[in-house]
């Protein structure tokens, strides 16, 4: 099963909220949709899963759907049924397809295994945690093998040092089940981190839609590139300060190549043509401000000996 | 501990306006009838013992037909209210915003007082009635005494449908109440994993409603089991409502039997606080987990 968006508008009052997007899901693949809040991100979701009716155009999946393989997404905050415990949620979807009640017990009890919620099983989703209220959300999901499932801001309601090791799960558990995902968020590293392929909503429109590195580091427009982070613009005539080949320069966003803070490599050199004005500790990386003639470069080194005032070189290290 | 006291005494002063007229009337109410129950403080002397009344009531067949009548009528009329205005109510929820902002006339039997809803079923339903006249015009009786006695078959039929067209906009409301605030993701979620729409409603939306379902039920029940309005217009002498057997009592005999009708106010009084205590007790053990969230 995959599914093709094919020219998708949607909007509301005269507004557009979605313009024309189009992208498709193979097969076991895992899809992220990234955008700031309210780009219409949800919206597209909804579509998808036939909740809300385009304007124009159409979602074209390869088999027919049908109530033995569903479309199904998993909200933002989860919708866990709260007056059913974790084993009567995840069985639900078997109970209304009138599986015999041993089956539907085997089967429940291998998704909670598979998704270390045994110990939860006769819990209620008010006494769950976030993370365990979304295990419990897609393993309802996935018992029912699905043709396509649909994340909605996956990591909105878990703590920051749970974003990564929840993109690592499902992207482990997507693999297992090979269903096709389309994942919605604005969590970028956990986008990067999951995803097969990333899209990039931005004003109402699909900016780009290509595998996370690409997306990355060869962002399609200037605008892109922003939103996936910081990005320094580097102009044709300091090529050779920071030993970029001009042949195997990307000049498609006009006279200036983009390098990213983490893409430029600081040295020691009291010839260099930088100095460094302003240096902000952020954890597991520094963050360098680094001032050539009158422009300023933004640089992560995982180095903290530079000092501010210091004069440095600076190289693009090649993606 | 002083300013504790003196917390208490506040608290009750700023209730007191509200405490006043529930302690004088309430409460003064209900000791002045168990008091007359018992024969004291009655307009004639009572020369009997205390729980002669009692006794008289509780040793009379009559009594007991029509309580498990009042019964009867009381449970039939809040079971229907409540099944029909959870039904109707998740209709209207269900309905495009401009078409359930429509159905909000709903709400106009709750305006009018019981004895008028007990004469909206008088002339729909008696034999010389509105729909008696509509069966005669469409020629499908040919004499009065043809139409089917609704009112007054033997079985509180007239009552019943009283009371529920009265009672099933009051359940609507307080349905409605909770509906207006109900996750309408939950049904989506339900649906997409494959559920139909009765498994939809009896297992994810009906649990949300209970609250209000037994609210509304226990205030029905209660309100038609003891109420003398719409009996007064529409019951049968045989067995009767106790209402109307207390009204007998109280007004149509000797004085001398006043304890009775009041011995009947205080069983009834009696029986109210006994159901309430059984059905929250019922309902929090069958639902204890659903109210643990």
């Amino acid at each position: 099963m995959d599914l093709e968006v094919c020219r998708v508008s949607k909007g509301y009052k005269n507004k557009a909220v979605l313009a024309d997007i189009s992208f498709d899901v193979g097969p076991r693949e895992l899809v992220s949709i990234v955008g700031p809040s309210g780009v219409g991100k949800t919206t597209l979701l909804k579509i998808i899963a036939g909740l809300e009716t385009p304007d124009k155009g159409q979602v074209m999946f390869s088999c027919p759907l049908n109530r033995k393989h569903p479309v199904i997404i998993v909200f933002q905050d989860y919708v866990l049924f709260p007056s059913m415990t974790v084993k009567d949620n995840v069985g639900f979807g078997l109970k209304a397809r009138h599986l015999k009640k041993k089956q539907i017990i085997e089967q429940v009890n291998q998704m909670l295994a598979y998704f270390q919620l045994t110990g939860q099983a006769d819990q209620y989703p008010a006494q769950l945690s976030a993370g365990q209220k979304q295990r419990v959300a897609i393993a309802r999901a996935m018992i029912v093998n699905p043709a396509v499932l649909l994340l909605d801001e996956p990591f909105a309601n878990l703590d920051r040092n749970l974003k990564m090791e929840t993109a690592r799960f499902i992207r482990t558990t997507q693999q297992a089940f090979g269903i096709p995902t389309v994942s919605v968020t604005h969590d970028l590293e956990e986008a990067f981190a999951m995803s097969d392929r990333i899209g990039v909503l931005l004003d109402t429109r699909l900016q780009q839609f290509d595998t996370p590195r690409k997306v990355y580091f060869n962002s399609a427009s200037r605008a892109v590139a922003r939103f996936l982070g910081p990005v320094n613009q580097i102009p044709k005539k300091w090529f050779s300060l920071f030993k970029i080949n001009p042949g195997q320069a990307d000049l498609t966003a006009g006279e200036t190549v983009p390098a990213r803070p983490e893409n430029l490599i600081l040295t020691d050199n009291p010839n260099g043509p930088g100095r460094i004005t302003q240096k902000t500790f952020a954890g597991h990386y520094t963050v360098y401000t680094v001032t050539i003639e009158n422009r300023t470069c933004t640089v992560y080194s995982q180095d903290d000996r530079f000092f501010t005032g210091q004069q440095v070189a600076l190289t693009l290290k090649p993606y | 501990m002083s300013w504790i006291n003196k917390g208490t005494t506040g608290l009750i002063l700023k209730l007191s306006p509200l405490m006043l007229p529930y302690l004088v009337l309430f409460c003064g109410g209900v000791f002045l009838t168990v008091c007359q129950s018992a024969g004291i403080f009655t307009p004639l002397p009572h020369a009997g013992r205390a729980l002669d009344a009692y006794g008289l009531i509780l040793s009379d067949p009559s009594f007991f037909a029509s309580f498990g009548f009042s019964l009867g009528v009381a449970l039939i009329s809040a079971a229907g209210s409540v099944i029909a205005g959870t039904f109707l109510a998740y209709r209207v929820w269900q309905l495009p915003a401009k078409l359930a902002n429509a159905a909000l006339v709903y709400k106009i039997p709750l305006i009018l007082p019981h004895i008028s809803v007990a004469f909206v079923v008088l002339i729909f339903w008696s034999q010389s009635g509105i729909l008696a006249s509509l069966a005669h015009q469409l020629g499908l009786i040919q004499a009065m005494h043809q139409f089917p006695n609704v009112l007054y078959s033997g079985w509180g039929l007239g009552m019943i449908l009283a009371y529920t067209l009265k009672g099933t906009p009051f359940a609507m409301l307080l349905v409605m109440a909770l509906l207006v605030r109900f996750d309408v993701r939950q049904i989506q979620t339900a649906a997409m994993l494959g559920a139909s729409g009765l498994r939809i409603f009896f297992t994810i939306v009906m649990p949300r409603l209970a609250p209000a379902l037994h609210s509304s039920f226990i205030i029905l029940f209660l309100y038609s089991f003891g109420a003398f309005d719409i009996p007064f217009v529409l019951s049968e002498s045989r067995p009767g409502m106790l209402s109307i057997h207390v009204y007998n009592l109280y007004f149509k005999h000797d004085l001398a039997r006043r304890p009775e009708a009041m011995a009947i106010l205080t069983i009834m009084f009696c029986f109210a606080v006994i159901f309430i205590i059984a059905y929250t007790k019922i309902v929090t053990r069958l639902e204890n987990t659903v109210r643990k969230l």
